[in-house]
């Protein structure tokens, strides 16, 4: 994107695709426009009046021309924070490097754990074709909620003193494909395609040069990978499922050019054009137009072509549906009526006490004193009991009577807690107060009340915990897609399966089949097992929601 | 867990049971696993530092006094949970209390208390005279109604013996019947246990190990006077 040069006038330009995702996105209306380049009107009824060719495959309510912005796409059950409350603005948010999240992570494996390969659609087209608003409207028709934008700006090469130097007097060739930094891009996707978390670069185009931070992106249901030179690689375009060129007349980018620089970026005429005579234009027809052969599909007319867009929609739902991340309720449904339970269950010998903990914490009417105070003695049993089930070794010792003792120890002290929010979180002070110093990893995961799909929104995990055997917090378990996801988040972390193990007080049996059927190798650990679950997926007889009762953040008519 | 783990866990509880029989049905030991003999070893290792033995000592104290409350009578209950299930648990009576013994014992209250916020607690204070070792009782208080109460009866080290004798014989004195007293202890040795059982069979009796050799400096660490 040759507009890039004009980086040193637009300090506040960090990366430049950002800066027309973002005026795409908030004049969304005007590119919904026949008009191209008027600024002034502002319906959006057009657009989404081309309904879906196949309405089975897209969903019913994109349809007409209510706009996402007044449909209430989630609720969720247990958090009370703001973002709850104004859900609609948790739907789609453009951060400076044009990840799009919606507001939270649904699966990105299946039943069986395993990772599902993302859906990478490249689009290319020469600059301000129009990629960024097609891909865009996929974004907004699918109704997939994790979508991965990644530009290929992230991937323009540091520049050196004397390339400075002439990207400042508009002479560096933005356009050209020597620009980009064609293996690091090649590792990002394969790692993005593996579900693997990726350090994305940002580029900066003041200084030319990588920020020291990076944007953290994780492989999802779909990635998008747009830029001029999307096609140009070979090794590229192998990863890519779909491939989509935004093939816009020469005039209308050219105006959109002119429009963009001179009224939002304070550029005049003479430098816009001599810039895109020299290096546009040439760029365009020598290293562009050519991988349009590569395309499956060509676009032309950019945002405007609805009809493509749907086209393509359609398919993409399609191998969305064949790869299968309907989860929840498969879980809830498999078939494990009188299974053996798995080798890898561990539960806690039974004894009075237990069983006496579990009466009260069970009963509706214990007061939320009594709940919190016996439900960490029991989670303190736990515990101490999912740590004599860690590696050990024979060591002697020399006591102060003078004898030699025996005796064990762990094998490793590198041991880490991960919590599960909110109510794994409850067995935080339990693991801190029986391992000294132990680091503690949060992840926070939230069932979707519309899909029932458990969503990933939160992680924050030590640095080295691929190192570290890992215990894994949740108070209870029903279905396990909670469990399953956060097994899966420390996968793609690096932790070994074999040093996982899954943390309860209750856990419902259909739970620890799913789990142990997913990830045969991680210890299940739990005080008790209950054999059903309901229809809202909590376990029967169950303790009702845990972390509601621990927090006080019951239902107002709920007053045990 | 491995299977050769699992295997060497079921020789070790199998070794337990023999104990068992050896010293009746009363005498308990902690089921044993890897992590409880890791806290032993903490203990008795004369490089442990007093903030580690600490540390280490308060966990396995908490695990012996969830295992006495095991020992606790209680009847059977059912619930309904907020799911509107069923649940059959079971309910503790009431009328409990401990009673440590000077000073180690009190290094278990704290267990005692995180276990049952409000529950009663009685001290007795045993000394042994230095010349004769012979043990005696110099102090006692307990609740008005201990006769009538279930007693958790704290001391960490048995060597001999002789200092929960005589602390039982003063309970005995105050009406407290022999099977209604738990004795919560971390390492005890078989010549303690013996004389133990010998005068008091139908005393239940709880221990993490049996090891001729005791840990005798415990006291003295653990509230840092040695």
């Amino acid at each position: 994107m040759s507009e890039n040069q004009t980086s040193p006038q637009s300090v506040e330009v960090v990366c430049p695709s950002s800066c027309s995702s973002e005026s795409d996105a908030n004049e969304r209306p005007e590119t919904d426009n026949g008009t191209i380049y008027s600024h002034d009107s502002g319906f959006e009824g057009e657009c989404h009046s081309t309904l879906p060719a196949s309405p089975t495959t897209i969903p019913r309510n994109r349809v007409g021309s209510a706009s996402r912005r007044d449909r209430p796409r989630r609720q969720r059950t247990t958090s009370t924070s703001q973002n709850t409350i104004r859900p609609n603005e948790a739907i789609i948010r453009f951060s400076n490097n044009r990840t799009i999240y919606t507001a939270g992570r649904p699966p990105w494996y299946n039943t069986m754990g395993q990772q599902v390969e993302p859906f990478i659609i490249g689009i290319c087209g020469g600059s301000a074709s129009g990629k960024t608003t097609v891909a865009q409207k996929i974004i907004e028709s699918l109704d997939v909620q994790w979508v991965t934008l990644l530009s290929m700006d992230c991937f323009y090469k540091i520049l050196n003193k004397k390339q400075h130097e002439a990207a400042e007097r508009n002479e560096y060739n933005f356009d050209h494909p020597d620009a980009f930094d064609f293996e690091l891009m090649l590792d990002v996707l394969k790692k993005l395609k593996e579900g693997r978390k990726v350090e994305v670069p940002v580029y900066n185009f003041v200084t030319h040069a990588r920020e020291a931070t990076t944007k953290t992106m994780y492989g999802a249901n779909v990635i998008i990978f747009e830029g001029i030179l999307t096609f140009h690689s070979a090794d590229v375009l192998k990863m890519l499922d779909m491939k989509i060129f935004v093939d816009t007349d020469s005039d209308i980018r050219l105006a959109r050019r002119l429009k963009r620089d001179i009224t939002q970026r304070g550029r005049d005429l003479d430098g816009v054009l001599k810039q895109y005579s020299t290096m546009v234009k040439p760029s365009y027809s020598n290293y562009i137009a050519p991988t349009m052969a590569h395309a499956d599909i060509i676009v032309p007319r950019g945002g405007d072509n609805k009809v493509a867009i749907q086209l393509v929609v359609q398919h993409v739902n399609t191998q969305l549906q064949l790869r299968g991340f309907k989860l929840r309720e498969t879980l809830a449904h498999s078939e494990t009526l009188n299974q053996p339970m798995p080798e890898t269950l561990r539960l806690l010998p039974e004894t009075p006490q237990i069983k006496g903990l579990h009466t009260f914490i069970r009963n509706a009417n214990t007061s939320r004193d009594e709940f919190i105070f016996y439900s960490n003695r029991l989670i303190r049993l736990v515990i101490e009991y999912a740590l004599s089930l860690m590696p050990f070794i024979d060591v002697k010792i020399e006591t102060p009577q003078g004898i030699t003792y025996y005796g064990k120890r762990m094998a490793s002290n590198r041991i880490c807690g991960v919590s599960i929010l909110r109510a794994g979180e409850t067995m935080e002070q339990a693991v801190s107060e029986v391992c000294k110093n132990i680091r503690i990893g949060k992840i926070l995961i939230q069932t979707n009340q519309q899909t029932g799909e458990p969503e990933l929104y939160y992680l924050r995990l030590p640095k080295d915990i691929k190192d570290y055997r890992v215990i894994l917090m949740d108070a209870t378990v029903a279905t396990g897609a909670a469990g399953i996801m956060a097994i899966r988040v420390l996968l793609d972390h690096d932790v070994p399966e074999e040093n996982i193990m899954l943390v309860s007080l209750l856990m419902a049996e259909i739970g620890v089949h799913s789990i142990a059927y997913a990830f045969p190798k991680v210890q299940i650990v739990t005080s008790a097992l209950d054999p059903e679950i309901n229809d809202k997926f909590y376990v029967i007889p169950g303790i009702g929601n845990f972390g509601d009762r621990y927090f006080g953040t019951e239902p107002a008519d709920y007053d045990p | 867990m491995t299977r050769s783990t699992e295997d060497n866990m079921n020789a070790v509880a199998s070794e337990t049971n023999q104990m068992d029989t050896d010293y009746g049905k009363n005498f308990k030991i902690l089921l044993p696993n890897h992590q409880i003999k890791e806290l032993q070893t903490i203990l008795r290792d004369k490089n442990t530092n007093r903030s580690d033995f600490k540390f280490y000592a308060d966990r396995l104290i908490r695990l012996v006094i969830e295992e006495s409350l095991n020992q606790l009578p209680y009847s059977d209950c059912s619930v309904v949970t907020p799911t509107g299930g069923i649940y059959e648990g079971l309910k503790y009576q009431s009328g409990n209390c401990g009673v440590s013994i000077v000073r180690s014992g009190e290094a278990m209250e704290q267990g005692l208390r995180d276990c049952c916020r409000s529950i009663r607690i009685g001290k007795i204070l045993v000394e042994s005279d230095a010349e004769t070792h012979e043990a005696k009782v110099v102090y006692a208080r307990f609740p008005d109604d201990v006769a009538r109460r279930q007693v958790l009866l704290m001391y960490p080290i048995m060597s001999t013996g002789n200092t929960v004798v005589q602390a039982v014989n003063v309970l005995k004195e105050h009406g407290v019947p022999e099977k209604c007293i738990i004795l919560s202890n971390l390492f005890c040795t078989p010549i303690a246990a013996q004389m133990v059982i010998q005068h008091f069979p139908d005393m239940k009796i709880l221990t993490s190990e049996l090891n001729p050799v005791a840990p005798n400096h415990f006291g003295q660490k653990y509230f840092g006077t040695d």
